[in-house]
């Protein structure tokens, strides 16, 4: 498909000022950056006009003593239709334009790629047509001195492939509250809505020779530089406490290393690690696993000012009571948040009741027993035992 | 009319500033005052408190832009182990420190910026600009303009004011207690979820709840007012266009209203005993809360803009000594823009709505931008052939219309659905509609107070020193808010307390900026500080006003006039009227006067 865009390939010193280095990334988006400067355009040569004829007029009637102001109609039927007219046609012709750009961005072809997106506080989580989820993340804008090895903006967010040059359809939903996946090289964006589906499409361009990212292998520790082009992704609709932190990088691959990374991604993983993806994806905003106090706990045996936590470890809750963290514990955090909250912690969390299965649960737990030093992975029945001053937690044993 | 009691009495013919000696009655005389101008003066210092607050907490978002909260990252490696770790610290948190514990400790540095943004929307919206032109200049203007006493229900008139004070107490109460993180807008399901203190939400919806019935009640008196009270000989034609714009925005404060009314409470009865009206969970909408929101808020705009209009068409006319250009014209686009209002709504959500009403939306927004434009193309032709002064109220008045002008043209790209998808929520938004209700009413509001103050308080202020504010209100705001909205193009979406790095740039530019218009206000409060406690004497008509308010005496006496005025000229004949108070000689007319 083709389509007359009205913003040159070439982008002047107006489209660079407004736009910034960063160029359209598909023909929808340098369509309606054409429709935006040609507005601009048209705001420019009014505003100035008018700004022109009132300063002339300021100055040349301005006020002298003694002379008064010269009579001159009070109203002038054929100026005020003229400039009714005038307006009214021009907004027809953007409107017009306008609605097209509006398809162009909106429809998809059938045969398009669909990209499940997720948003909840405060993380963005793609699934692929195969299931699989992407477990990388990097940092967003990254400024390394090599001195000191100082990176600033230390928070990690997702890297979602996608091939280049291929049809996207993003079929979106929200976990919690209300969302905005917005790609703003692509020059669009759409709320996402608990229980409802939203989304949009787009066209991932197609990469030149000398655009390189650099892929950064977290086992092996080395940077290499693969073809491709990081494009941002931002939350555009205020969703709480760490809405300014809820991004994410799209990643526009060519097809052969996105083939490849699918097949990577869908190697069965341990359930250890297999959590770890999941807490990459969803918990890592809120529960540390280095003992940082985030909204949630941490997940690693640690003792701060705030008590000790860890798998294995005693919680103490709000009213005073203890529990033990044990699988049930943890389980029961996950489907129902606020029945036992840590002491000095909000009941914040959402349940993920249906958002995360059986086994995603499991491998959760799995993953946070790794990191306690307490790691009873035995004598479940007698753990249960162990809680003083509250009720067992439902037990399945 | 029958005058009310509490007018009858010796005081009539003397200024109505002057009181009992004694400080305790005094206070109660404006306590329990029915005077529609000491109830504007009122409104008039309460908007001017709120200003400040909502102003202050701006201060604070653009302190904590300058540095963004970073999380900042350093390789170090571990002497024991000689593996590499990640340290990480937080930098930027400058709000957190500059308000030091008095959030507590276990608030983060985004939160904290977080309510302060909520706080300034909420402030600024419902406490200030809303009420800033129609009740503090209106109440003290409308019935003065139209030849009357008071206002039609002058202890209403009191009640509102109260309702005003109540709905402001429970909004600082509400900060007091530490603030609401939901955004102004209160959006569902975050308004109806976040682990704010429960309380402090409620409180906050509660005071936008009460100060709705102030607006409501504010807008029915003015349109019975303008109805019933106009001086004999005033036909709707030759009402003052202040006087239309009111009248317009009354209208849409008493339609619209009640239903951001009825949304509140629902909201309220969602947060404390779910309902279930807004939550997908239990079969509710999200996003109806939004259709309710707008359908309130979008014609709110037009409640705050068209007062604004109203003042620009009063200051550009009698400071250039020129009939009004297409009066009828700028009376219609008025009602029109109060009409259409009604159906624009869905602008506000075009990412969170079917195609089809998307497109009916955008195609009905553009319809509202047509009465504006001719009412700035008619204000440009009043100054054909004028007779045009520099002043303080002048200056304001140009100043609107350059900076609502931008405004204006600034919107189109957002009406336009494909270039709202990129630019919708972002900071191109948080720009346009700055110059829309900053560079629009608020600059038409300094337009009206520096055009009135004489009247009203009976003192000059020193040009120079209202000149000097002007300037830099006019340098600061727009450096303010014209970086804005590069970032938007850019990509920078609102309500972000920290941001990438390539943004930091133009962030601090508008962080200066905002310093610049600080200053600006604060040289404005001095000169209207010194001219209320040294100000020279005003005269009664000092600009050659020919609307009524320039035949009472500056300040006005109690009952406004000392005898009912008969309207014998239009508000704007000044090619053929001497201005009342005026020497003939001092106000040479042209030899030929022009035709109606």
């Amino acid at each position: 498909m083709t389509m007359q865009t009205l913003a040159s390939a070439q982008p002047d010193i107006l489209q660079k000022l407004i736009f910034g280095d960063k160029p359209a990334a598909s023909e929808a988006a340098a369509y309606s950056d054409g429709l935006f400067l040609m507005i601009t355009w048209f705001s420019i040569i009014f505003f100035v006009f008018l700004m022109g004829l009132m300063v002339f007029f300021v100055i040349k009637y301005r006020r002298r003593p003694g002379v008064p102001a010269q009579p001159s109609p009070h109203h002038n039927m054929l100026l005020e239709i003229f400039w009714t007219v005038v307006p009214s046609s021009s907004m027809l012709v953007m409107f017009v334009l306008g609605f097209w750009g509006y398809t162009q961005k909106m429809v998809v072809p059938d045969s398009a790629m669909e990209l499940n997106i997720r948003g909840s506080k405060w993380s963005w989580v793609a699934t692929y047509p195969n299931g699989a989820t992407s477990p990388e993340s990097q940092r967003l804008s990254k400024v390394e001195d090599p001195t000191t090895r100082t990176v600033t903006q230390g928070r990690e967010y997702p890297i979602f492939y996608v091939p280049e040059d291929t049809d996207i359809k993003l079929r979106m939903q929200s976990t919690d509250v209300l969302h905005a996946f917005w790609i703003p090289a692509f020059r669009t964006k759409m709320d996402l809505v608990p229980n409802r589906y939203t989304g949009f499409g787009l066209r991932t361009p197609k990469l030149t020779p000398d655009e390189t990212v650099i892929y950064h292998d977290k086992e092996k520790n080395t940077n290499t530089a693969i073809a491709g082009r990081d494009l941002w992704v931002f939350c555009a609709e205020y969703c709480g406490d760490d809405h300014s932190r809820m991004a994410a990088t799209i990643r526009v691959v060519p097809q052969e290393i996105y083939d490849q990374k699918m097949a990577d991604w869908s190697v069965k993983l341990s359930p250890i690690d297999a959590g770890k993806k999941i807490w990459t994806q969803v918990c890592k905003t809120c529960h540390d696993t280095s003992g940082a106090r985030l909204v949630g706990p941490a997940w690693n045996s640690v003792k701060t000012g705030d008590g000790q936590f860890g798998f294995g470890y005693e919680a103490v809750l709000e009213d005073g009571s203890s529990v033990m963290r044990d699988a049930n514990y943890y389980r029961e955090s996950i489907l129902d948040p606020n029945a036992k909250v840590v002491k000095s912690f909000a009941p914040a969390m959402t349940s993920y009741q249906g958002i995360l299965s059986d086994e995603d649960i499991d491998n959760v737990i799995a993953f946070i027993q790794s990191l306690s030093d307490r790691n009873p992975n035995t004598g479940e029945a007698n753990e249960d035992t162990e809680n003083t001053n509250t009720e067992a937690p439902g037990s399945d044993s | 009319m029958s005058t009310p009691d509490a007018h009858a009495g010796h005081h009539d013919e003397g200024s109505y500033l002057s009181g009992p000696p004694g400080m305790i009655a005094r206070i109660w005389q404006w306590a329990s005052t029915v005077d529609h101008k000491k109830i504007g003066v009122m409104y008039l210092f309460a908007v001017l408190f709120m200003f400040f607050l909502g102003g202050m907490s701006a201060m604070a978002v653009r302190y904590e832009l300058l540095d963004p909260i970073r999380e900042q990252t350093t390789e170090v490696i571990n002497a024991a182990t000689g593996e590499t770790e990640f340290v990480t610290v937080v930098t930027g948190e400058s709000l957190k420190e500059l308000m030091g514990g008095m959030f507590g400790d276990n608030v983060s540095g985004t939160q904290i910026y977080n309510r302060f943004f909520t706080l300034h929307g909420a402030i600024m919206v419902f406490m200030f600009i809303i009420p800033a032109i129609p009740a503090a200049l209106g109440n003290f203007f409308v019935p003065i303009m139209l030849g009357a006493k008071d206002v039609a229900f002058p202890r209403l008139n009191l009640m509102s004011w109260y309702i005003y004070v109540i709905g402001c107490t429970f909004g600082v109460l509400s900060i007091l207690l530490g603030g609401v993180d939901t955004g102004w807008t209160f959006y569902t399901p975050y308004s109806t979820t976040t682990d704010a203190d429960h309380w402090r939400v409620v409180l906050m919806v509660s005071a936008a709840f009460i100060l709705g019935f102030s607006s409501i009640l504010t807008g029915l008196n003015f349109v019975v007012t303008v109805h019933k009270l106009r001086a004999p000989g005033m036909g709707w034609f030759d009402m003052p266009l202040m006087i239309w714009a009111i009248y317009a925005t009354s209208i849409i404060q008493v339609l619209a209203t009640p239903v951001i009314g009825i949304t509140l409470l629902l909201l309220i009865f969602e947060r404390v005993m779910h309902i279930g009206i807004f939550d997908p969970s239990m079969g509710g909408d999200p996003v109806l809360y939004q259709h309710f929101f707008w359908f309130y808020s979008h014609p709110v705009v037009y409640v705050m803009i068209l007062p604004g209009m109203g003042i620009i068409s009063e200051v550009l006319a009698i400071h250039s000594r020129k009939h009004i250009f297409g009066y009828r014209a700028i009376a219609f686009s008025s009602l029109g823009i109060a009409g259409v209002s009604f159906l624009v709504w869905g602008h506000h959500i075009f990412t969170a709505m079917g195609e089809l009403a998307a497109v009916l939306f955008s195609g009905l927004t553009f319809l509202v931008a047509i009465p504006t434009a001719i009412k700035v193309f008619n204000w440009i032709a009043t100054l054909y052939k004028g007779s045009i002064v520099i002043n303080a109220p002048m200056m304001y008045g140009l100043m609107f219309l350059f900076t609502f002008s931008i405004g204006g043209l600034t919107g189109l790209p957002l009406a336009t659905l494909a270039t709202d998808l990129h630019l919708h929520d972002s900071y191109y938004v948080v720009a346009h509609f700055h110059y829309t209700m900053m560079g629009g009413t608020v600059i038409a509001f300094m337009a009206g107070l520096h055009h009135w103050w004489p009247k009203m308080f009976g003192k000059m202020y020193s040009e120079k020193g209202a000149m000097l504010g002007a300037a830099l209100v006019f340098i600061g705001f727009n450096l303010t808010f014209f970086t804005q909205f590069f970032l938007g193009t850019q990509g920078m979406p609102r309500r972000y307390a920290n941001y990438v790095d390539e943004f930091q740039t133009l962030h601090q530019i508008s962080s200066a900026g905002a310093v610049i218009l600080l200053v600006g206000f604060l040289v404005h409060f001095c000169v209207f500080f010194y001219s209320l406690l040294w100000g020279e004497k005003a005269p009664a008509n000092p600009w050659g006003g020919l609307t009524l308010e320039w035949e009472a005496e500056s300040p006005p006496i109690e009952h406004n006039f000392h005898k009912e005025p008969i309207l014998k000229h239009g508000p704007y004949d000044f090619e053929t009227t001497v201005p009342p108070h005026w020497d003939p000689k001092d106000y040479p007319l042209p030899e030929n006067p022009g035709k109606h």
